[in-house]
């Protein structure tokens, strides 16, 4: 063993025991159950992508770890009835929320919150003859009631994929069904009105060009900035939102997304000139005449979206 | 200048480029909402499901404790799965995340040189410079304002600078002077003081300044001859163009004098206390700010101006000062009347110029001729001394004699 792997080993004793002695319950467990669960954490959140990370970071890593919810599942784990019970009792109502949430009626919600407890203990036994349950995958990193939602959400996502198995249909990357395919009716021509049929073709083509360039150029950004991307067109969300999704205040998500615009509009651009041999004059107006296009297409249906959304207001409010 | 609003330009250039980009955007993601099948959040199949993050994972994500290396990993996936990305979405709103960047944005704050840049960006400048450039115009108009107002004052203040010396000095000639008698004449004079009063008030000003030379002409000069009054006139006038602001009233030089009469001994004492005094005039100031109106404007101040030449007497007022009665040396009763700043003496029946000589031609102009109408039309102020003088009238005027009658 090398002496980084010796000092690793030690911060792992000394972290659990202070990760022990810092629960307010620990259900009896003692440092040598717990150490196996802090190894596997460490390396999965810092060890795998940065090997040679500072003891520092990694004895700060386990210093914030949930003691209280690590220990009880742990505990659960070992098959703990008193932490069982402690576990349905405290989080029974999360559960049911989470339920009713990816649930589109009560009905399912109502099963998915008794499927939880089972999918948790595991029905089938792992090669140690412990239950091959979810618990083992908690971390301890963040809270207990979110990592049950976030296993409630993912139950869900399996039961309904499993429910649709039937009708399941081709599954593409996010943007090349649209690339391959393209649309059927493709409203990204500036002429849609034109009555000569070589214009119309001639648009079509450059707006499926255009579609293409700004496919590409969506798919070179950054990894936040796609994801802002997404979050902020594709899945709908607030700028508010998606800055929470990416831990940023939602000014500091406005001025991303404003950046983000100019580097797809340079980058489109680029495509445009370079690839399909476009004009710049030409690019500029193909922007505008677009844009124009959809202006017009979209407005319809952001004031409906709009209205939808003061009435979400007012129901949640 | 016009670099802020080629600024302003490429501002709204890129406003409208952004805006077009959002256009495009929102299309893409609606056809491609509309193309790929409804199968509610799971959005990949079986073997990418194996590649996706697992609840712990989500869950560390949507409450922000990933360590920064792994958190990118995440993101990586998270950008290109809609399965994954949902439920962050869905743990991220339940935990109220939102809630907890709503307050983190100010605590981070912004560095002195990204708050100093955010100052002087743009989107600050395309307003501010204009606010700026209003709030100067407005400025500089007020400024200008206040510096006419200035000249206004300073216009009107002139006069009290001069007038307090002759104030005190009058205070200490009353007793030697005769009130005027008639109150009849003198109602006009309170009537004419307000509007000639600044006019009147300058030649105070030009008087203390030539004073000296002035009362030693007036005391050379006998009364009823005029050899030295075009002198003093002309000198006077230069004066009061030497002196006169610019933007003050061009002072009538028709106007008539005060109206109390002076003899020339006093007038040349007078100068010269006030040649001599210079040094008591800002005791005087404060004496004459403190003193009551009706004592400056009364006819001791008239008899202040008296020690003016008739000329300068004369500026700005066209009123009579009415008759009165002046005792001379020999204490005999002498009927005068000053008008349009000739004073007169009763001779008989005629009203005779003082500064008229008998040996003077005289110019005879009948009252209703052709002659009288065009004189009067073309000299306002002989026209006042005929409406005001009854009978036989002998003035000099620009250096002729006239008899009306």
């Amino acid at each position: 063993m090398s002496q980084r792997e010796e000092q690793i080993e030690r911060i792992f004793a000394e972290g659990v025991s202070r990760l022990v002695a810092r629960a307010t319950d620990n259900h009896g467990l003692t440092g040598e159950t717990l150490i196996p669960r802090v190894r596997a954490v460490v390396g999965k959140y810092i060890l795998r992508d940065d090997a040679q990370a500072p003891l520092d970071v990694i004895k700060d890593f386990i210093d914030k770890l949930q003691a209280d919810d690590l220990c009880l599942i742990v505990a659960c784990e070992q098959g703990n009835q008193k932490a069982w019970t402690d576990l349905v009792e405290r989080f029974s109502a999360t559960v049911r929320s989470a339920a009713r949430s990816a649930s589109s009626n009560e009905e399912g919600a109502e099963d998915l919150a008794q499927s939880i407890w089972a999918e948790l203990h595991g029905l089938r036994l792992r090669a140690d003859g412990k239950p091959a349950g979810k618990l083992a995958y908690y971390s301890g990193r963040g809270s207990l009631a979110g990592w049950l939602r976030a296993v409630v959400a993912q139950l869900a996502i399996d039961q309904h994929r499993k429910q649709s198995r039937l009708v399941q249909t081709e599954e593409d990357a996010d943007f090349d069904r649209i690339i391959q395919h393209g649309p059927e009716e493709n409203t990204w021509s500036g002429h849609g009105g034109a009555p000569n049929p070589e214009l119309q073709i001639s648009a079509k083509l450059a707006g499926e060009q255009m579609q293409k360039a700004l496919a590409d150029s969506v798919k070179q950004l950054s990894a936040e900035d796609r994801l802002l991307v997404k979050l902020y067109y594709f899945d709908g969300l607030r700028l508010r939102q998606a800055g929470a999704v990416l831990g940023v205040h939602e000014a500091t998500a406005s001025r991303r997304l404003t950046r983000v615009h100019a580097k797809l509009r340079q980058q489109v651009e680029r495509i445009l000139i370079e690839q399909d041999g476009w004009t710049r004059p030409e690019t500029e107006r193909a922007f505008t005449e677009v844009a124009l296009k959809l202006e017009a297409d979209i407005e319809p249906l952001l004031a409906t979206e709009g209205v939808l959304m003061n009435e979400e207001n007012e129901v949640t409010g | 200048m016009a670099a802020f609003f080629r600024g302003h330009r490429n501002n709204q250039m890129k406003e409208a480029n952004n805006n077009e980009v959002d256009l495009l955007l929102r299309s893409f993601a609606r056809e491609r909402s509309q193309s790929r099948p409804q199968s509610g959040s799971a959005g990949d199949g079986e073997r990418v499901f194996s590649d996706h993050l697992d609840a712990d994972e989500l869950n560390s994500y949507a409450e922000g404790v990933v360590p920064a290396a792994a958190r990118a990993r995440y993101t990586a996936h998270l950008a290109d799965c809609d399965a994954c990305r949902g439920v962050v979405i869905g743990l991220t709103q339940a935990t109220g995340a939102a809630n907890r960047y709503e307050v983190s944005e100010p605590q981070g704050g912004l560095s002195f040189w990204q708050k100093l840049a955010a100052l002087f960006s743009p989107a600050v400048l395309r307003y501010a410079v204009p606010a700026l450039v209003l709030t100067a115009a407005i400025g500089l108009g007020l400024l200008a304002l206040r510096q006419q107002r200035r000249t206004e004052f300073l216009a009107r203040n002139e006069p009290v600078i001069t007038q307090s010396p002759q104030s005190e000095t009058s205070s200490t000639l009353k007793p030697t002077q005769p009130p005027a008698t008639n109150q009849n004449a003198t109602q006009p004079e309170k009537n004419t003081e307000s509007t000639n009063e600044r006019s009147k008030l300058q030649d105070q000003k030009i008087q203390a300044g030539q004073a000296p030379l002035i009362g030693e002409s007036s005391a050379q000069k006998a009364p009823g001859k005029d050899s030295g009054e075009p002198v003093a006139r002309a000198g006077a006038g230069a004066g009061v163009e030497d002196l006169r602001p610019s933007y003050a009233p061009e002072p009538k030089k028709e106007a008539p004098a005060p109206a109390v009469a002076r003899d020339a001994e006093k007038s040349a004492e007078l100068a010269k206390v006030q040649t001599a005094n210079r040094e008591d005039q800002d005791r005087a100031r404060n004496e004459y700010k403190s003193q009551p109106t009706d004592e400056v404007h009364g006819p001791s101040r008239s008899s202040n101006n008296a020690a003016l030449p008739a000329s300068q007497r004369s500026a700005g007022l066209m009123g009579a000062r009415g008759p009165s009665v002046n005792k001379n040396k020999n204490n005999a009763e002498v009927e005068t009347r000053t008008v349009s700043g000739r004073r007169f003496v009763r001779e008989e029946d005629a009203w005779v110029d003082t500064a008229y000589e008998s040996s003077r031609a005289t110019t005879k102009v009948a009252r209703g001729s052709d002659q009288f109408r065009a004189l009067v039309a073309d000299e306002p102020g002989i026209r006042a001394i005929a409406e005001q003088l009854n009978g036989v009238v002998i003035v000099v005027w620009k250096n002729r004699a006239y008899r009306i009658q």
